[in-house]
């Protein structure tokens, strides 16, 4: 089963607060840069370099209310696999104090590292069948390039957040948080490794605020 | 007959040392263009194998060169390739790029450092640095693990602008002059993955290639020259500024990137080629600069054309041996031809001196016989016309009148003997000419048999002819006609009583041929062969007229006429005399029927 059971999993886990916890809701759009490329079918993201920004294609954002928050209890697990010589996701925004795995999922060797202030690590060349499946911590907030020393096209991003609210918009721009706490806080937009836009919010319990970023 | 002589064999002498001369002059001109152009071709193919040594040499020497440097490109274009270096410079962790680069270009930097004869095939290189956005150095943590550099060294390292494109720079240190290094650089630019400009630049220096002369030998010696100093550690460092002026003076001379000039070092000629190493680089131009000595090459050509010279000499010498021998053995025949040509000239002399006697004595001798002729003739006439006058008297015995009438007889015998001699001294003389005409050869035989039938002693005998119609020889009919009558004569004169004539004409090809038989008693054998001389009689018979000079003087006339006379047969009862004419032309027949 593997990756798409976990989506699920993922995607269940991700919607609790709002079921359990029924906080502020955001929602609106995110206006994403054009695509040049034709419209993936399956969700995959591969992360480009144009002109010296990496940016997911097709494009999407991470909606996210920034803040300092505490980190919860028990760091969460989270994954980005390695196929057909790509990061799967290729984008992947994580809290603070997240361990992600990096499955191998090709038949060849891959060598996971980073030289990103955020995190610089290197997990060394490893194959399919390594067990324990090579992880890292992400405990300092910033965006992490990942890529293979091996392959030298492979780029992946972690976005390391304080927050634990933050969402991945749907390639139109769509996105919905929800379960948020009340009070003043920034609602930010991550577009690309050089655009991160911004907007205040004033959130309040069991209210839905409509935000767009133009 | 003395100095004529010496005088030819002067000749002789001259004529030899003339033809040893020119034939040595020919030898001379004939050596020295072939050592001229035996000279030249030798001087040619000496230069052309010297170049084509040489450029061998330096094309080999360059193939090596050119897998090193493409052996480098490869590998330092896949370093700059590496995620690790790009992951450094363009996730803003430049404080991992060495240590990243340490490990990618570990096999480069911690090979064992060869020996110098193994320099050329090796990629080892001696440093690395990194090259900020700006051209300018990027400082190593721990420059003993990338190599250490001095000052000077890192001045011309650092470039105005990072290239595009890969550079190949020399760069020097000359702080220690006695140990002086010279480093060849690559540059690659490093493009961002991101962004693809150039964010940086690896520069890896390498030892420079140098063909080490093996055991100090003749053989190729390169080093390169930039800055205008010379880089050739094979060479004296006193011969080294010398010829960096020279290759200074031949570069700012010449745009060419490269050429040939000849240079001395410490008196041993060499050939020096240089070529630009880093044709549009931002470092300063170098040259690459190889030496080729020269010194064998010369030896061999002074050889060579000793050998040449040598060559010639003995050339010259065989030439001038066989010339003379030439000479000897042509002037042979030219001193015999001098010494036959004297003899001739004497033996012409007394020819022409004995024809001219000749020509005299027979002038004389024919004026003899003429004057004979005449002064026998007079008296005969005397003698003749005063027998005439006797027998005219009436007063003598009748025995008288016989005998006169005998003597009257013997005076005619005497004009005709003397009118045959007169014509044969003529003949002799050579005096006579024949004007040819066309002479009926028939008509002229029935005149002369008539005639004969009608003297009076004739005896009755029968006659035979056999003539064609007509029947023209060439002759003159005076002569023709007495040679028809001595034969015609002597067929009657030694007929037997009641024999025959027989008298014949044919033509045969260009002669007509004419045959007088006649019966009678033949001429004795031993007498045929004389028939012809004069004064022969072919038989000793008193009773028949003749003096013994007709059928001499027949043969003579007819010879005279082109043709000729002979004795068929003279046995049993038959004596057959032919005589042959020659043809008459029909132009002249014609000539003669119109007339």
């Amino acid at each position: 089963m593997g990756l798409r059971g976990l989506l699920f999993f993922n995607a269940i886990f991700a919607l609790l607060p709002i079921t359990v916890f029924a906080g502020a809701v955001v929602e609106g759009r995110v206006e994403l840069p054009k695509s040049h490329f034709a419209p993936v079918m399956a969700k995959r993201y591969e992360i480009v370099t144009t002109g010296g920004v990496l940016s997911p294609q097709p494009p999407v954002a991470v909606v996210y209310l920034d803040g300092s928050f505490a980190k919860p209890p028990s760091p969460a697990t989270k994954q980005i696999a390695q196929k057909d010589l790509t990061f799967l996701p290729s984008l992947l925004p994580v809290q603070v104090g997240t361990r992600v795995e990096f499955p191998n999922l090709d038949d060849t060797y891959h060598s996971i590292f980073s030289y990103s202030p955020a995190k610089r690590f290197d997990v060394g060349r490893y194959r399919p069948e390594e067990r324990p499946i090579p992880s890292e911590v992400f405990d300092t907030p910033g965006l992490v390039t990942l890529r293979c020393d091996i392959h030298e096209h492979m780029r992946g991003l972690i976005l390391v957040l304080n927050t634990p609210y933050f969402v991945v918009t749907s390639p139109d721009g769509r996105f919905r948080l929800s379960g948020l706490p009340s009070g003043r806080y920034a609602l930010k937009a991550w577009i690309n490794s050089k655009t991160t836009r911004e907007q205040p919010v004033e959130l309040e319990a069991d209210t839905v605020l409509h935000v767009d970023f133009p | 007959m003395n100095s004529p002589a010496e005088a030819n064999k002067r000749g002789v002498v001259r004529f030899r040392t003339k033809l040893v001369g020119a034939m040595m002059l020919v030898v001379l001109a004939l050596t020295a263009l072939g050592l001229y152009f035996t000279q030249r071709k030798v001087a040619a193919t000496a230069e052309r194998d010297l170049q084509e040594n040489f450029q061998a040499k330096l094309v080999s020497l360059h193939k090596i060169q050119e897998l090193r440097h493409t052996a480098l490109t490869e590998r330092c274009g896949e370093l700059v390739s590496k995620p690790r270096i790009h992951a450094a410079l363009e996730d803003n962790a430049l404080d991992l790029l060495y240590p990243s680069a340490k490990d990618e270009l570990r096999d480069l930097m911690e090979e064992p450092e060869p020996s110098q004869a193994e320099a050329a095939d090796s990629l080892h290189a001696r440093f690395y640095r990194f090259l900020d956005a700006t051209g300018a150095i990027l400082s190593p943590p721990n420059p003993q693990d990338v190599g250490e550099l001095g000052a000077e060294v890192k001045a011309q390292l650092a470039l105005k602008k990072l290239p595009e494109t890969q550079q190949i720079g020399y760069v020097s240190e000359t702080s220690d002059a006695s140990d002086e290094a010279v480093d060849e650089v690559m540059v690659v630019p490093i493009f961002s993955t991101e962004t693809g400009e150039v964010i940086s630049a690896l520069v890896v220096g390498f030892k420079p290639f140098e063909v080490i002369s093996k055991s100090a030998g003749p053989g190729l010696k390169s080093g390169i020259w930039m800055n205008g100093r010379l880089h050739l550690p094979s060479v004296p460092k006193s011969a080294q500024s010398a010829i960096g002026d020279q290759i200074a003076n031949a570069v700012s001379k010449s745009d060419s990137v490269q050429n040939n000039i000849n240079v001395t070092i410490n008196g041993a000629p060499q050939l020096l080629f240089y070529k630009l190493l880093n044709p549009e680089s931002l470092f300063p131009p170098a040259y690459e600069i190889c030496l080729y000595p020269l010194t064998e090459s010369v030896a061999q050509q002074r050889r060579l054309r000793w050998q040449i010279g040598g060559a010639g000499a003995l050339l010259l010498l065989g030439g001038f041996v066989v010339s003379h021998l030439v000479a000897a053995r042509l002037s042979v025949p030219v001193e015999k031809l001098a010494l036959d040509s004297e003899k001739d000239r004497l033996q012409r002399r007394r020819a022409e001196a004995a024809l001219a006697s000749t020509s005299e004595e027979l002038e004389r001798s024919a004026r003899y016989s003429a004057d004979a002729s005449h002064q026998l003739k007079s008296p005969v006439s005397v003698l003749r016309a005063g027998l005439d006058s006797l027998l005219g008297r009436e007063d003598f015995k009748p025995e008288v009148y016989h005998e006169l009438s005998a003597l009257l007889h013997q005076t005619y015998r005497l004009t005709g003997v003397i009118d045959d001699l007169l014509l044969l001294s003529r003949v002799d003389a050579g005096h006579l000419q024949i004007e040819a005409e066309p002479v009926n050869l028939g008509e002229l035989i029935e005149e002369w048999l008539d005639d004969l039938s009608a003297l009076p002693d004739s005896p009755e005998m029968k006659i035979e002819k056999e003539l064609p119609a007509e029947i023209y020889v060439a002759g003159e009919k005076r002569y023709t006609s007495l040679i028809v009558q001595n034969l015609l004569e002597n067929a009657r004169k030694y007929n037997r009583p009641g024999g025959c004539i027989r008298v014949a004409a044919r033509r045969d090809i260009a002669e007509v041929v004419l045959t007088v038989g006649n019966t009678g008693r033949p001429i004795a054998q031993t007498a045929q062969q004389h028939i012809f001389e004069r004064f022969h009689r072919g038989a000793p018979v008193s009773d028949i007229s003749g003096h013994g000079l007709g059928l001499n003087l027949a043969r003579e006339l007819a010879r005279l006429h082109g043709g000729d006379l002979r004795l068929l047969r003279s046995d049993n009862d038959w004596t057959e005399f032919e005589v042959r004419f020659r043809v008459a032309r029909p132009s002249l027949r014609r000539a003669a029927e119109v007339a």
